[in-house]
């Protein structure tokens, strides 16, 4: 690690955390972010590299990575794990075709060694459409309950209407802070 | 500046700089017996020779460089594309290696992880300017401006205010709490 890397972790300001959003392509990723940012969320493409925002929250600064998650993308996102503090997994809640890859792809981030100490936030996503799963069925389908390394929450929400996105937030934070509060 | 676009940052030509120095060799006994008024002295003449070697114009073409060669890359769009990156990876090791490369020419003795140590040994006192700009060095959006004020710079664009300015829309869609504030800030620092 050079110089300007140690002195950037460094000086890392305490209340400044980074997000890394991630799920399957289509799952609402960049959508969920620009809700958030108050943006337009009506012409949103596949992204296929990525996003950052940073935002305020209860004093925090959120810097929100959000990385294309079609297929031949998902190679890239190792590039983006170091420093990450919490993990957004975005599940499109309709999509039940693809639930495995879902849940084989999540399973596969968790064992990353820089991403050992994130908390892990998982959004069931797109509760506004019908047919979509619930929180409760996204958890047993993604064996949320065998996760015993990260502290997860999962919560049911929809990036279109903005339903319960601050929920998901505000336990993410929580989480990060308790943790640098224990540490210190 | 440089007009081509051949890799004049290379630093390959400092290799023999780099010569081991062992006239030293007691150092670290020295170490233990240097008061730490001795010891600020020489990280505060460390300091000292970064803010030399950035100010000064070779430290300038390596920049303009880098910049040349890479800023056809840079699109002035949100979306950032994986390259990105990999350059500015490029860019803050071209940097770092710089930095030691010239720091040795200047202290024979100079070691990077006896300086980091110290940096860490200070972690509360590292106030100025330097910090923010070595800081800046790593932050990934003050780099993809930095590249598209450059592009900009080249292609020769007039300022184009539509292009810069963003209509946001009223925030009513999101029921949002008095506790949540949002704001459009990059993550370039104050």
């Amino acid at each position: 690690m050079g110089l300007l890397t140690i002195l950037k972790k460094m000086k890392q300001k305490e209340k400044e955390v980074r997000l890394l959003m991630l799920g399957l392509d289509n799952a609402g990723k960049t959508t969920i972010l620009k809700k958030f940012n108050g943006e337009d969320i009506d012409t949103i493409s596949p992204t296929l590299g990525f996003n950052i925002k940073t935002l305020e929250h209860r004093g925090f600064k959120l810097n929100i990575w959000d990385v294309g998650g079609q297929k031949s993308l998902r190679s890239y996102w190792r590039n983006y794990f170091e420093s990450t503090d919490a993990l957004i997994w975005v599940v499109d809640s309709a999509d039940r075709m693809r639930l495995s890859d879902c849940k084989k792809e999540l399973h596969s981030l968790l064992v990353e060694e820089r991403l050992s100490g994130a908390t892990l936030l998982v959004f069931a996503n797109k509760q506004d459409l019908p047919g979509s799963l619930t929180a409760r069925e996204i958890r047993e389908a993604l064996d949320l309950d065998s996760i015993k390394t990260h502290h997860w929450l999962i919560q049911d929400c929809s990036a279109v209407t903005g339903a319960n996105l601050l929920n998901g937030m505000d336990w993410v934070v929580n989480d990060i802070a308790s943790r640098i509060f224990t540490m210190d | 500046m440089a007009s081509n676009s051949n890799n004049v940052y290379s630093l390959g030509d400092h290799d023999s700089e780099m010569e081991m120095d062992f006239t030293h060799e007691g150092e670290a006994d020295e170490d233990l017996a240097m008061g730490s008024s001795t010891k600020d002295v020489l990280f505060d003449s460390v300091i000292g020779h970064i803010e030399d070697i950035i100010m000064e114009e070779p430290f300038q073409i390596i920049q303009t460089s880098f910049l040349e060669k890479y800023y056809k890359e840079f699109d002035d769009s949100e979306e950032n594309k994986f390259c990105y990156t990999d350059i500015h990876k490029e860019y803050i090791s071209v940097i770092e290696s710089y930095l030691e490369i010239e720091l040795k020419k200047r202290m024979s003795d100079f070691s990077m992880v006896e300086f980091t140590q110290q940096l860490r040994d200070r972690k509360q006192e590292l106030e100025g300017e330097i910090f923010e700009i070595l800081l800046t060095f790593s932050d990934f959006m003050a780099f993809k401006e930095m590249l598209l004020d450059y592009k900009t710079e080249k292609e020769g664009n007039t300022i184009d205010l539509s292009g810069g300015l963003t209509v946001v829309p009223v925030k009513d869609k999101l029921n949002l709490d008095d506790a949540f504030c949002i704001s459009g800030k990059s993550l370039k620092g104050p």
